[in-house]
């Protein structure tokens, strides 16, 4: 019983808050549509998120996802402004995601400095540059190409149902294949393998061949790249673009991954556990909202809830202790 | 005398049983040798006893008296002292401080004393016969040897309550002979002092030398406790293990294939400039006295270590990282297990597989069946006494550790294998198993490099042993025929 709980306890949580929800919000929260929503507004974070498990896997994290979101955002705002073609404009975007986690990378494994001053040190200076970059004004209007701003309105319909056509948020489907990229690449590919090797033990690895500089800098290149991607998706999202408008993504990733960790096995990051904790989070802001909870309130509550989980799962594996 | 005596042991973990009605009894002024193979419960047991891990059932007295455990504070007061057999060091903190982790530290005016901190280490390093380590070093800087003379060192420390008893696994794994001397010269003191000694150690011949009496367990239970004198090695090996054990060491094939390995002017931290060959199915041993290079040759042929010199792996050179070295066909098993060699929380299967990966898969996808297959074969080979492939290595008794490392480095028929301390913490029957398919690989043409402290393995095992001393090849000799006390001399002296 005892091994159950510590196993899925949280997975019970997760369940037991939805089940929560349910029952408060019987005609509302359990619909299709309201789900498809979540699902959309959650997309960014998912994206932020599954690609900062990249990096959790090595027991490293990245502080600066959320301004190279911001500056990814401005970035291609800037040049949408400037009439460049959408495409262009967004693969700039996120060249500069790549090359904002490649510094990173460089930072950490080569030159070897802390994950966390690293990329503390790195957010202060995306966040600069996206307020360089745009004047420190929001991007809207004429500006943003409407081809850009009806993406995110767009999406895969899946049918009809109860007279109104269901669809699938273009959003949603971008959150859904890099889900499944990552998850592929961490879980079954010889790169996602030395990952977690690595993070079992790095000088153990390095002697087992792995080649761990390199590895590190690329994991940190791979998230930087997708917090330029969610930065983007944002922007399609609100059809502007304002310096500071991915800074929260940060925190809140950071927390699903941890939140998502307590759901599994070994207690390690996993990618399906980060969109559960990710799912989670937005399950309880949605169903917060819905019941027009005060929005300091429900800040206070997430946090509980994410140190109660956190909590009970450390608990439960004080017994395992290491020999 | 005190009398500690334990009776009806149980511990179990999940489904397995580590221990099954284990029993012991200590006296003051023995040294009570306990023995068991690998995964018998031997760290188990002392486990319990220091608090770390409570027992299901069973029952513990002293003179007579329940003794209550439970946590280590309890086992302090009982007059226990603990030398556990993984290495648990703060490598950032100086030796006089690793030394008082686990006791307070001296205080005057509610600020550490340092001064007193570091005479305490001093007096107990010289106790030990090992004033050569400076108390004020980092721990960190020190070779494996010397950090577990400063963790014995620690056990003798004086902080005034004396305790009675003083239980060591394994203290002799990672050390080399004359290391061990003080060692047995600190166990003889303690002794004449009416202290009892409980000794765990997988060396025959010393437990034959310092044991009054030896305590076998099997799969947990206890077998026989014996007067030394009542018994002998081949009776505690029946013990061990239930089956016979005749020869330790396979026959030597001949062999003279083409040179496999080619050095020449190595050089890498204070080691060389080395030149040397080692043939196709040939066996090298590497002995030398701790500082004598030993430590950095095998790290250097794999590149973990910046290297100088010209190396070449069959007419090819040999590159200067560990990625390309296990690539071009080398496999190494690194001296210390727990930082340098598993993956503690992971699966072991996953610290077997990780340097053949590329192997293993197709596209860079992993293949799972492939690797389950190797993993299984592989744990089947060393005889692996483990839940599955998925148990995590921290939970393997260290012995079951090493032997997974060495499993990793068979895989696929190396070119070179590279060997550091190969059975360091490995029981008498699995040696032997190890010393097998060493041959068995070495026979199949792979060149074997093996650097150990222990001279028998050293001299049993290999075709040629090279001498190091002061970084230099003093000379390499046969090892036929070569004696214990030949070899040690040979340590000894400088470039003839
Ligand atoms: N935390 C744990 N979880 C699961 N199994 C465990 C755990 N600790 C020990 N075991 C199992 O208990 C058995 C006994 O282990 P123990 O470490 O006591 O062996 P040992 O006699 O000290 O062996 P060695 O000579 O290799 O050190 C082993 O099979 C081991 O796998
Ligand atoms: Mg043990």
């Amino acid at each position: 019983m005892a091994s159950f709980l510590r196993h899925y306890g949280s997975l019970i949580g997760m369940a037991a808050i939805v089940v929560f929800f349910w029952i408060a919000l019987p005609d509302t929260f359990m619909t299709l549509r309201n789900w498809l929503n979540i699902s959309q507004q959650l997309s960014m974070l998912i994206v932020v998120a599954v690609t900062m498990t990249v990096v959790m896997v090595m027991g490293d994290f990245d502080l600066s996802v959320g301004a190279m979101a911001s500056l990814s955002g401005v970035v291609a705002a800037v040049l949408f402004a400037q009439g460049l073609p959408v495409p262009v404009a967004l693969a700039v975007a996120l060249a500069v995601g790549l090359l904002g986690g490649i510094a990173n990378g460089v930072l950490v494994s080569l030159i070897g400095i802390l994950p966390f001053v690293a990329t503390l040190a790195t957010m202060t200076m995306f966040s600069g540059a996206a307020f360089l970059v745009s004047g420190g004004k929001t991007i809207f209007g004429r500006d943003i190409p409407q081809e850009f701003a009806d993406f995110a309105r767009s999406g895969l319909p899946l049918g009809t149902w109860g007279g109104n056509l269901v669809v699938l948020p273009a959003l949603t489907l971008v959150a859904a294949v890099v889900t499944l990229l990552v998850w592929i690449v961490l879980e079954h590919t010889i790169y996602g393998r030395r990952l977690y090797a690595i993070g079992g033990n790095a000088d153990a690895a390095r002697l087992a061949g792995v080649k761990v500089a390199q590895l590190r800098l690329s994991a940190f290149a791979f998230t930087g790249m997708g917090a330029a991607l969610a930065g983007i998706m944002y922007a399609s999202r609100v059809a502007s673009a304002n310096p500071v408008q991915g800074d929260g993504l940060m925190l809140t990733a950071i927390a699903a991954v941890f939140l998502g960790m307590t759901a599994t096995r070994d207690g390690q990051p996993n990618v399906l556990a980060t969109v559960a904790g990710v799912v989670t989070l937005g399950v309880m802001d949605n169903g917060l909202t819905q019941l027009q909870v005060d929005s300091y309130v429900r800040q206070v509550l997430v946090g509980a809830i994410i140190l109660l989980a956190v909590s009970i799962s450390a608990l439960g594996r004080r017994a395992i202790r290491l020999r | 005398m005190p009398e500690l005596r334990l009776s009806g042991i149980v511990k179990t973990f999940g489904p397995a049983r580590a221990l099954d009605r284990a029993a012991l009894s200590l006296r003051g002024g023995e040294v009570h040798a306990l023995m068991g193979e690998n995964g018998a419960g031997k760290s188990t047991l002392i486990r319990i006893l220091a608090g770390l891990e409570s027992a299901d059932s069973g029952e513990v007295t002293l003179d007579g008296a329940l003794l209550r455990l439970g946590s280590p504070d309890l086992a302090k007061t009982a007059g226990f002292q603990f030398l556990h057999q993984e290495n648990h060091v703060v490598p950032a903190l100086s030796v006089a401080e690793n030394m008082h982790l686990s006791r307070p530290y001296p205080q005057r005016f509610g600020l550490v004393h340092w001064t007193k901190l570091r005479t305490a280490a001093v007096d107990a390093l010289g106790q030990l016969g090992a004033s050569h380590i400076d108390a004020r070093s980092v721990m960190g800087s020190l070779g494996a040897g010397d950090q577990m003379l400063v963790r014995i060192a620690a056990t003798l420390l004086d902080d005034g309550d004396a305790p009675w008893a003083y239980v060591m696994d394994e203290p002799t794994a990672a050390l080399s002979g004359a290391e061990a001397e003080r060692l047995f010269k600190a166990i003889a003191a303690l002794k004449a002092t009416g202290a009892a000694i409980l000794y765990v150690s997988h060396r025959m011949d010393e437990v034959m030398r310092l044991a009054d009496r030896i305590t076998v367990l099997r799969d947990g239970a206890h077998v026989a406790t014996r007067d030394r004198a009542a018994t002998n090695r081949d009776k505690i090996i029946r013990d061990m293990t239930g089956r016979d054990m005749t020869d330790l060491f396979p026959r030597h094939t001949a062999t003279s294939g083409p040179p496999a390995l080619l050095v020449r002017d190595l050089r890498a931290g204070g080691l060389g400039p080395l030149s040397f060959a080692v043939a196709e199915g040939e066996i090298l041993g590497v002995a030398g006295l701790s500082g004598s290079g030993r430590e950095v040759l095998l790290r250097a042929l794999i590149g973990a270590v910046t290297r100088a010199g010209d190396l070449q792996l069959r007419g090819v050179p040999l590159a200067a990282n560990p990625a390309g070295a296990w690539a071009q066909g080398l496999a190494y098993v690194p001296p210390e297990r727990r930082t340098e060699g598993v993956m503690p929380r992971r699966a072991l299967a996953e610290t077997i597989a990780l340097p053949h990966l590329a192997r293993l898969s197709r596209l860079g996808f992993v293949q799972r069946r492939k690797t389950a297959g190797l993993v299984r074969r592989l744990a089947q080979d060393v005889r692996l006494k483990a839940s599955g492939p998925d148990q995590p290595i921290a939970e393997l008794s260290g012995g079951n550790q090493q032997k997974v490392l060495f499993a990793r480095a068979l895989a696929g028929d190396p070119a070179i294998l590279l060997l550091d301390e190969p059975t360091r913490g490995v029981d008498v029957g699995a040696k032997f198993d190890i010393y097998t398919l060493i041959r068995d690989l070495a026979a199949r043409g792979t060149a074997v490099i093996v650097a150990s402290s222990d001279l028998p393995e050293l001299i049993g095992l290999s075709d040629r042993i090279a001498i190091l001393n002061a970084g230099r090849i003093s000379q390499i000799l046969p090892a036929d025929g070569l004696t214990e006390a030949a070899l040690l001399t040979a340590c000894y002296q400088k470039e003839s």
